[in-house]
């Protein structure tokens, strides 16, 4: 019997023996984390189209898409120092219309602080990590691949929109942004911080990050859809909504 | 307990086996474990080459990574139609080009815009296509598999068709080590494949690294004109500086092709294309992005007469007196195309590694 003890814990070693970082036996099982997206308007939810919104620029817009892709997740430790989620499996598409939970398992049992996400796919290192192309597919189906390039939107948002002066005038609007081939890189990383939280082990954390959609127009640059309402390959406005998009992101405490 | 030991080793190779599958791994079949060798494939930099682009360490070709990735070179299922495979337009006796028709003809005899490029060196690019559009390798396979006029197919489906297949799923194990049929195995596998195709083997490529090899006076002749008057863009080893340029092709109505301007969206970039490279061009005719000059004669004659002016046409083409071309006499032109001659590289077109059959 002790016999096959051993052997049993011969074979969970060696089951655990590449993924050296955290090779020590004495390692509590993983805990999970659950961060839900949440994109709101105005501080609430968004509804999606027939609701109305208006911009700072006097624009009635109604959404009816919007989605958006996360990348990249690092969670930070009150030290500062950094848990990396395996990279490969850190792509993640956000839908106003369907999945909007990331579910992150096999997190060491720690203390956290903070996250650190992408937004978008960082063009430096992709696709050199060995399984971030099993990302294609998915984002082909959800309609998040610029094929005739190869490349990702990082953001499909759109709608239909009428200016304050032809209130009657409905027009629609698409936002695609993503990089420009290696000629414009237009990944975001994110950091947020919130309160201390532990990861315990078989155990899942839930979080909230809101994503304010009314700052894709007003945020760090006005955005009015009458000047432009196709932005799609623009290398004057998609750097902006970039930009935009970058600050819209906040904890729900 | 001499069976446990076993399945312990077999558990440990598949706990390690790295996703390169280099060396041996164990493989499981309908007959139990079976230790596939799966070496190294040798990707060796050519003495007058600049150092490879493509990240080999990240994605070594391997003996079986190479097959893998040729039979899906050569495979119809990653087209819609189960025919188009990526060599229906990529030809190895043309070094990778298409040239019954001018430009590539897809899914349904669907015509697409563009002239086939050749394959060849693709481990030394830093960008792919006309126009820059694709910035990895790895990736670049997803134009042709989704694009309408070519194979007009989905990666989700090909992914689905390898994994319904009776050999793909051993075919991936053995590359890779591990079960699996994958989007990443299968770019990863066809990048493999393509890696490997250098050519460096032209009479100018001996004559660079100092073999033994002379040119003729008329090569030599031809080879000072081309270093006076085309290598700044056509440029060293690869006969390419990889920039994108207007060469002053006038504006085709139909294709009405911006060129990198679609993947940057900046006028400066309109009717720039990259500056291909010469090597082997004695095969991959017809010439140009769109596939408009037949002869290597129509394109000497294009650079001397046959230019349009435009606001990005490249300053190099510009004379003082206001008029734009390249000065080349008609003697010249025949020196040029026996320089250009030297670039072709018969091992490549021939070597059987990469032929169909
Ligand atoms: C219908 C014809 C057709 C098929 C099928 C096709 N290609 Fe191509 N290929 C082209 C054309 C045309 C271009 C130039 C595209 C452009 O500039 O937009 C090209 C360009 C390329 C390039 C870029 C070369 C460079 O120097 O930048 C690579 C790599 C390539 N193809 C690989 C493949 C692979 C792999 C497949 C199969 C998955 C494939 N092609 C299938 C026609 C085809
Ligand atoms: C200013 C840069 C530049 C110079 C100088 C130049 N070329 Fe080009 N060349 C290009 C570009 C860009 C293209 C592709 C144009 C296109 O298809 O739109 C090209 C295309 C070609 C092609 C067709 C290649 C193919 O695969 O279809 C040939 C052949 C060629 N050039 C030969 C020459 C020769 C010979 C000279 C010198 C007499 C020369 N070029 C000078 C930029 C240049």
């Amino acid at each position: 019997m002790k016999k096959y003890f051993t052997l049993l814990v011969g074979i969970a070693s060696l089951l655990t023996a590449c993924n050296n970082d955290e090779s020590n036996t004495a390692t509590p099982d993983p805990g999970s984390l659950s961060l839900t997206f949440e994109n709101i308007v105005n501080g609430a939810s968004l509804s999606m189209s027939p609701t109305t919104y208006i911009n700072n620029t006097n624009e009635t817009y109604a959404v009816s898409e919007l989605k958006y892709i996360i990348s990249n997740i690092r969670l930070i430790k009150p030290d500062n120092s950094t848990y990396t989620y395996p990279v490969e499996d850190s792509y993640f598409l956000i839908n106003e219309d369907g999945n909007k939970t990331v579910n992150l398992s096999n997190i060491p049992v720690d203390t956290y602080a903070g996250i650190t996400f992408g937004f978008g796919v960082d063009p430096t290192q992709y696709p050199i990590e060995s399984g971030t192309l099993n990302f294609i597919p998915f984002a082909e189906e959800a309609g998040m691949l610029w094929t005739w390039s190869a490349g990702y939107k990082f953001l499909k948002f759109e709608g239909v929109y009428s200016s304050a002066t032809a209130p009657d005038d409905e027009t629609t609007f698409v936002y695609h942004v993503g990089s420009h081939g290696a000629n414009l890189d237009n990944y975001k990383e994110i950091t947020l911080s919130f309160g201390e939280f532990q990861i315990a082990s078989e155990n899942t954390i839930s979080q909230t990050i809101q994503f304010d959609v009314a700052k894709i127009f007003d945020s760090i640059y006005t955005l009015s859809l009458e000047e432009k309402n196709d932005v799609q390959v623009d290398p004057i406005n998609a750097p902006k909504i970039a930009e935009n998009v970058s600050t819209a992101f906040s904890i729900l405490e | 307990m001499k069976i446990t030991k076993y399945l312990i080793l077999i558990l440990f190779i598949w706990s390690c086996s790295s996703e390169s599958g280099n060396g041996e791994s164990v493989i499981t079949t309908d007959d139990g474990p079976l230790t596939v060798t799966n070496p190294l494939l040798d990707f060796t930099v050519p003495a007058n080459f600049p150092d490879a682009t493509y990240s080999i360490l990240q994605n070594p070709p391997t003996e079986k990574g190479f097959e893998l990735g040729k039979k899906l070179f050569y495979d119809g299922q990653l087209a819609s139609d189960g025919v188009v495979s990526c060599g229906f337009c990529h030809i190895q006796s043309f070094a990778f080009t298409h040239h019954t028709h001018i430009t590539s003809h897809g899914v349904d005899g669907q015509i697409g815009t563009r002239n086939a490029q050749p394959l060849h060196n693709l481990a030394f690019m830093n960008e792919f296509t006309w126009d820059g559009a694709a910035t990895f390798l790895d990736t670049q396979p997803i134009i042709p598999i989704t694009s309408e006029v070519e194979m007009n197919e989905t990666v989700s489906n090909v992914i689905l068709k390898l994994a319904a297949d009776d050999t793909y799923p051993t075919l991936f194990e053995e590359a890779f080590g591990s079960e699996g049929v994958s989007a990443d195995r299968m770019f990863k596998a066809l990048s493999q494949f393509m890696v490997m195709m250098v050519s460096a083997n032209s009479k100018f490529d001996k004559l660079e690294r100092g073999e033994a090899v002379t040119f003729t006076d008329q090569e030599n002749a031809g080879r000072a004109i081309f270093d006076a008057k085309c290598a700044s863009c056509h440029a060293g080893a690869l006969q390419t500086d990889q920039s994108y340029r207007n060469n002053g092709l006038a504006m085709d109505p139909v294709f009405n092709d911006i060129g990198r301007e679609r993947v940057t969206g900046l006028p400066d970039d309109n009717r720039k294309f990259k500056v291909p490279s010469l090597r082997n061009i004695e095969v991959t005719f017809p010439y140009m992005h769109d596939g408009r000059l037949a002869t290597l004669e129509d394109v000497l004659n294009f650079y001397t007469d046959g230019m349009v002016d435009s606001p990005t046409l490249d300053e190099q083409f510009r004379r003082p007196d206001g008029t734009f071309g390249i000065d080349i006499t008609p003697e010249e032109k025949v020196q040029l195309i026996a320089f250009l001659k030297t670039l072709t590289d018969n091992d490549f077109i021939e070597d059987r590694r990469f032929s169909e059959f």
